[in-house]
């Protein structure tokens, strides 16, 4: 069902006009808008990571967040205990998610649907645990803060277009990666894993590659959000992050490449002015919520579908 | 202590199964993975709250009333739920369902901030159960004990149920095959809906009983979560004896682990969760309720 990513004119115009407009807005917008888009923006390329695992790989991870939360860990204890420069830090980070997800992914992807799920709930709250109770290393509850200036000391605008660059240089290495023939045994063990083993491939290997890719682009977005605040806490691994992942996804649209950043955009706005409007977020997003359940399944990316800027379903897959 | 610990985990153990036990009833019969459970058992815990000052306070009568009554507004809740907006996604991905229930999660942790407030409140014990029970040189609680006993009451009704009675030979039937069972004139719809409010009221009744032990707050809702569905997976899910032992290995690993290893003791559980994961490899369903 999901069909490689293929760029028409009319997409390519969209983005080039979206990234101008972010540029813009984030050149001329103040600080404040700039600091909310690269948050924003990160949490795009987080929600792009759990994108593939779903809308490509076909599993559902209740853990996103613990790749998350160990790319900012892996970078911040890399500075702060290991003494390592910040530069190589910036690779250790997304390492270490990777080197977790290859370890917990070996362990879920021996189980599938609701198990695999349960498995990466488990995973993740490991993590959270451990980030959280071992006082000595991590500093527990209180987080590591002050080891460095937030954002490099880089302006908002600077950073901004920093993490600009980070997420559009991911999407296309996430992109390039779903149109490979990797990506293509990707779908096929997605749609079809008894029948893609019958065709040859090894379901669980390419599983294994996915959760370790999608691991790494969630260590790279964990990473920066450690640089963007200058601290790592263990909510960062914690389940409050892989809903909000879960909800951007869900949001956006499965079986869409966009999902993710589209889910990221929306999702960051609404709670961004929902205050405004209510006092009751958690009332206003359940129903929200279950209104794209139920009238929308497919998210807001489908809703493109009929306004032509995306292939009807059924061309070349 | 660690007798005391013992017998607090056993509690504990019981209060898990009472919240497993529905989660596993429902996703056994319906398929569905509630991810509302643990706000079911918050919602009681806060009606129970409300309840108490009401009914006879002080009372153990008074309070196990108000449980009850707490567990049944709880049940007419998750029906009105499942009747209104998780009915129409039975047989849609199964993401969609957990997602549906999420969406759940965030409307009652707001309404419940919206009733009662940020603050963490205390449930009021019933008087006669504050004392303690002196065995040998040990100080016992009896709070624990008595629950325990309350709920060792609510498995035997629920087994008996399910064993003995039409309902329950419907239900076992919608289990195990759910297709035959609606084949042979069961109707669907009202079994996944009666499971779904038998679940909630079991929730919310672990909720109120539960209350006076600890401190009612609305952050119960995710810790309350995790801990059922550890449970339940470790137990199988869809299995209610699996999920009874997966409840008491649970409670009592989490009360006398915190003696031992007081910063380890939920990574402890959640290994043991993995660690049965792995073992068990359980691909493709769990078994079902017997």
């Amino acid at each position: 069902m999901t069909a490689a990513v293929r760029m028409t004119p009319a997409r390519w115009t969209l983005l080039v006009l979206a990234l101008i407009g972010a540029e813009a807005a984030n050149r001329f917008g103040g600080a404040g808008l700039s600091l909310a888009l690269s948050e924003m923006l990160i949490l795009a390329l987080f929600a792009s990571s759990l994108n593939l695992l779903m809308t490509y790989g076909h599993m559902v991870s209740f853990g996103h967040a613990a790749y998350f939360g160990l790319g900012a860990y892996g970078f911040t204890l890399a500075v702060t205990r290991a003494g390592v420069p910040v530069e190589a830090a910036l690779v250790l980070g997304p390492l270490v998610a990777t080197l977790g997800g290859i370890v917990f992914g070996a362990l879920c992807v021996r189980l599938t649907e609701i198990y695999f799920a349960m498995l990466t709930l488990a995973c993740a709250q490991i993590t959270y645990t451990v980030l959280f109770q071992w006082y000595g290393f991590t500093g527990g509850d209180t987080g590591i803060t002050g080891f460095m200036p937030a954002r490099f000391g880089l302006s908002e605008a600077n950073f901004t277009s920093l993490v600009l660059a980070v997420l559009v240089v991911g999407l296309a290495i996430l992109a390039r990666i779903i149109n490979s023939p990797l990506g293509l045994s990707i779908r096929s063990v997605g749609q079809d894993r008894w029948r893609a083993e019958a065709l040859g491939l090894a379901p669980r290997r390419v599983q294994l590659t996915v959760f370790a890719i999608s691991a790494f682009f969630a260590g790279v977005a964990g990473t920066l959000y450690a640089v963007f605040q200058g601290a790592a806490f263990p909510d960062y691994a914690g389940l409050g992050f892989t809903l909000d992942a879960l909800i951007m996804v869900v949001i956006g649209g499965l079986r869409s490449f966009w999902g993710g950043v589209v889910g990221a955009i929306v999702f960051s706005q609404l709670r961004h002015w929902a205050p405004l409007v209510t006092n009751h977020w958690g009332l206003a997003l359940g129903l929200i919520l279950l209104a794209i359940v139920i009238l929308l399944p497919h998210g807001l990316t489908s809703l493109a579908e009929r306004l032509g800027l995306r292939q009807p379903r059924g061309g070349r897959q | 202590m660690i007798w005391v610990q013992l017998v607090n985990g056993l509690m504990e153990g019981m209060m898990l199964f009472l919240i497993a036990s529905g989660l596993t009833l429902i996703f056994g019969v319906s398929r569905i993975v509630n991810f509302a459970h643990g706000s079911l058992y918050m919602l009681g815990a806060f009606l129970t709250y409300a309840l108490v000052p009401v009914i006879a306070p002080g009372t153990v009568a008074g309070f196990f009333a108000a449980v009850i009554l707490a567990g049944i507004g709880v049940a007419a809740i998750g029906t009105a739920f499942e009747v209104l907006a998780l009915r129409r996604v039975y047989g849609a991905d199964s993401l969609m369902q957990l997602i549906i229930t999420i969406a759940l999660v965030f409307v009652i942790r707001d309404v419940v901030r919206w009733i009662w407030g940020a603050n963490s409140l205390s449930v009021p014990m019933p008087d006669a159960l504050m004392g303690a029970l002196v065995i040998g040189d040990t100080y016992f609680p009896v709070f624990p004990f008595v629950i325990f006993a309350a709920g060792l009451a609510v498995v035997a009704a629920m087994i008996g149920v399910i064993r003995f009675t039409r309902t329950g030979i419907l239900l076992r039937a919608a289990t195990d095959d759910r297709g035959m069972a609606a084949l042979l004139g069961i109707n669907e719809r009202m079994i996944f809906t009666a499971v779904f409010a038998a679940g909630s009221f079991l929730a919310g009744i672990a909720g109120g009983m539960a209350a006076p032990w600890g401190d009612v707050n609305y952050l119960l809702d995710t810790t309350v979560i995790v801990s059922a569905f550890i449970v339940c997976v470790i137990g199988g899910l869809g299995n209610l004896y699996g999920a009874l032992a997966g409840a008491m290995l649970v409670g009592i690993t989490k009360a006398v682990g915190v003696l031992y290893f007081p910063r380890l003791s939920m990574v402890l559980i959640f290994l043991i969760m993995a660690v049965v994961l792995v073992a068990r490899s359980l691909g493709r369903q769990g078994g079902p309720a017997r």
